[in-house]
């Protein structure tokens, strides 16, 4: 690994410490407008959480849960897709990402925020309702079922909560210590800071992703236990990717309007910003119909029945929906270099993609409810809408909050001059 | 670029300006000799309103596109064309086989389903994107061409060594012989010479 010098260094510093763009008022965050905002969101969630609290007595436990677990699974996607990026970025030695990255980290530190909202339902689910959601949980269910006796090793619940223990270690760690490097070289000024944050992510990155995968058969693809899916951890990396993106997307819109980031984030960080969310969304269409595509092909039962159930009868129309919103609208509309250069323009689309990010933790929970007679009708929807705003109204609080809280990109990186002259030359 | 270009059997327009011997004007090429002079005479092309120029430099200038005064490319929206024709392409086309003329059942599955079309339209609208984008990127800048004007000008081969070469074409709505020659004088050309039609 090639060294910076000090001297050169200490040159970065001085050039960023006269550049006019970096006063004091242009890098943190308006305090009122955060402290006002964050307030309004974490009080909404809370009132969401407490409607699908009544939803859960007053309609079906069942449908409050998995509403909830909706909610759960798309800021969960969110934050860890916040934390791979964060570490591509290392990895790659990425530059013009020095402006923006500190919002990633500061999404990313959000992952056990996002596991801890999950742990009362897993909770309540082993131990009071007793397998409602997840069926595996269930007294007895495995000992009765051959393919679920077959599935035992992984299915008890001393290694599920093992499991569950070792994301959250890993998670935590690694999502606080990242942000941590990049907090604390911006008061110390030590270079080498960006080296340790380097090496972490070359670890961190390979686990994160392992264990991203194992979440994702824990809580969401063992909602039908016999279902299983080769492509299940990537497909749901690549929808927290977009969401991530499309959060980012939107922070930086927001802190524009406020007329922050002057000269810092401008209209080439949105088009690269931009790109990223349209290659995620690409890359989301194509593991999605891989999926798909590999599932009706091969023709299995244990395979079949998950897609039948998402792609006829009642959830036909969402899984077109899911096709059209999620990949053929946001494809067309983002491709233009325009519509990406524009705040307003891109914040549209991203405003879109995190609606549709929802939407696929729609398509991929909600049908549980549907089985074995058991209809919900849309009259209780406002359950679901409930759980969505009341867990999106805590993470993004304090998502807001943490924003606020320090100053908005890392102030002392050593790729900060390459970041703050970053043009696309196509 | 003219069309006799490509089609050698059309007659060329007529000149519009001659030289002393009778052959035609193709345009003036103005050498600079270093990179800051090449630059700032670009920049006063572009405010001059010169069209149809261009300039000549052993080496990629950074921002030399600014410079110049640039429009992005239509291209895009060229290749879009193509794309649309893959994609009509490969969904007619298997339709047509695998619906129509010869069904054959596969696996049980469905004549006609969509499903596995889906690669097939993704190829062919990929590969006709790739060829109309290279096709049409040739065609916009005029190309193949077997020889240019300013190959026959023994002081334009220093653009591959040490020199920067600023060359206006006759077929440019302001451009004149001596005035032009004379602006490229004024914005610190260290030679001009006049270009014959090959």
């Amino acid at each position: 690994m090639t060294q910076m010098t000090a001297e050169r260094y200490q040159k970065i510093l001085a050039r960023i410490a006269h550049d006019p763009r970096m006063s004091e008022e242009n890098v943190s965050a308006p305090a009122a407008t955060t402290a006002t905002l964050s307030r309004a969101l974490l009080g909404l969630g809370a009132a969401g959480l407490v409607v699908t609290l009544v939803g859960g007595f007053a309609i079906d436990a069942k449908h409050a849960m998995a509403s909830y677990l909706v909610a759960v699974g798309a800021v969960l996607a969110i934050s860890l897709g916040a934390l791979i990026l964060v570490m591509c970025f290392h990895l790659v030695n990425a530059g013009w990402v020095a402006t923006t990255r500190r919002q990633f980290e500061n999404l990313a530190s959000l992952a056990p925020v996002a596991l801890a909202m999950l742990v009362p339902l897993l909770l309540l689910d082993m131990f009071v309702t007793k397998g409602t959601l997840w069926s595996w949980l269930e007294p007895g269910a495995i000992d009765t079922d051959p393919i679920l006796q077959a599935k035992a090793p992984f299915f008890n619940l001393v290694f599920f909560t093992l499991r569950l223990a070792f994301y959250a270690v890993l998670w935590t760690f690694l999502s606080i210590r990242l942000r941590a490097f990049s907090t604390e070289q911006d008061r110390t000024g030590d270079r080498f800071l960006s080296n340790r944050a380097k090496f972490m992510s070359a670890w961190g990155l390979p686990l994160t992703a392992l264990t991203m995968a194992f979440a994702g058969f824990d809580y969401f693809m063992s909602l039908e236990p016999e279902f299983f899916s080769t492509m299940w951890g990537v497909y749901l990396f690549a929808g927290g990717a977009v969401g991530c993106m499309a959060v980012i997307v939107l922070t930086f819109a927001g802190l524009r309007f406020v007329g922050r980031m002057n000269g810092i984030v401008t209209e080439e960080h949105f088009h690269d910003l931009g790109k990223l969310l349209f290659a995620f969304t690409c890359f989301w269409a194509y593991i999605a119909f891989s999926q798909y595509f590999l599932i009706w092909y091969s023709n299995i039962p244990e395979e079949t029945f998950w897609m039948l159930e998402r792609t006829t009868g009642q959830w036909k129309g969402t899984g077109i929906f899911l096709a059209v919103g999620h990949f053929i609208i946001p494809f067309m509309f983002l491709m233009p270099r325009a519509v990406k250069r524009r705040t307003g323009l891109v914040a549209l689309g991203a405003a879109w993609m995190l609606f549709m990010h929802i939407m696929d933790y729609v398509w991929i929970v909600r049908p549980v409810l549907h089985q074995g007679g058991h209809a919900p009708t849309p009259a209780t929807w406002w359950v679901d809408i409930a759980a969505v705003l009341g867990v999106f109204g805590i993470f993004f609080g304090l998502y807001v909050a943490r924003v606020g809280s320090g100053p908005l990109l890392a102030l002392k990186d050593p790729k900060l001059p390459e970041a703050l002259k970053h043009v696309n030359y196509v | 670029m003219p069309v006799s270009d490509y089609l050698p059997f059309i007659r060329p327009p007529k000149a519009r300006f001659v030289t002393e011997r009778g052959e035609p004007v193709w345009g003036v090429m103005a050498q600079f000799d270093d990179t800051a002079g090449a630059f700032h005479a670009a920049e006063k092309m572009r405010d001059a309103g010169f069209r149809r120029w261009d300039l000549h430099a052993p080496f990629p200038i950074h921002g030399i596109e600014g410079a110049m005064g640039f429009k992005r490319t239509i291209l895009p929206f060229l290749v879009l064309g193509g794309t649309f024709t893959g994609v009509a392409t490969a969904v007619g086309m298997q339709w047509w086989i695998s619906a129509i003329d010869y069904p054959l059942v596969v696996q049980g599955k469905p004549f006609g389903a969509w499903e596995p079309f889906t690669m097939i339209i993704f190829e062919l609208g990929v590969l006709f994107s790739a060829f109309a984008s290279l096709f049409i990127m040739l065609a916009l800048n005029g190309l193949p061409r077997w020889n240019h004007p300013l190959m026959r000008k023994d002081r334009f081969l220093a653009v591959t060594d040490d020199k920067f070469f600023v060359v206006v074409q006759a077929n440019d709505p302001s451009f004149n012989p001596e005035q032009t020659s004379r602006f490229l004088r004024d914005i610190g050309a260290s030679a001009v010479e006049l270009v014959e039609d090959a």
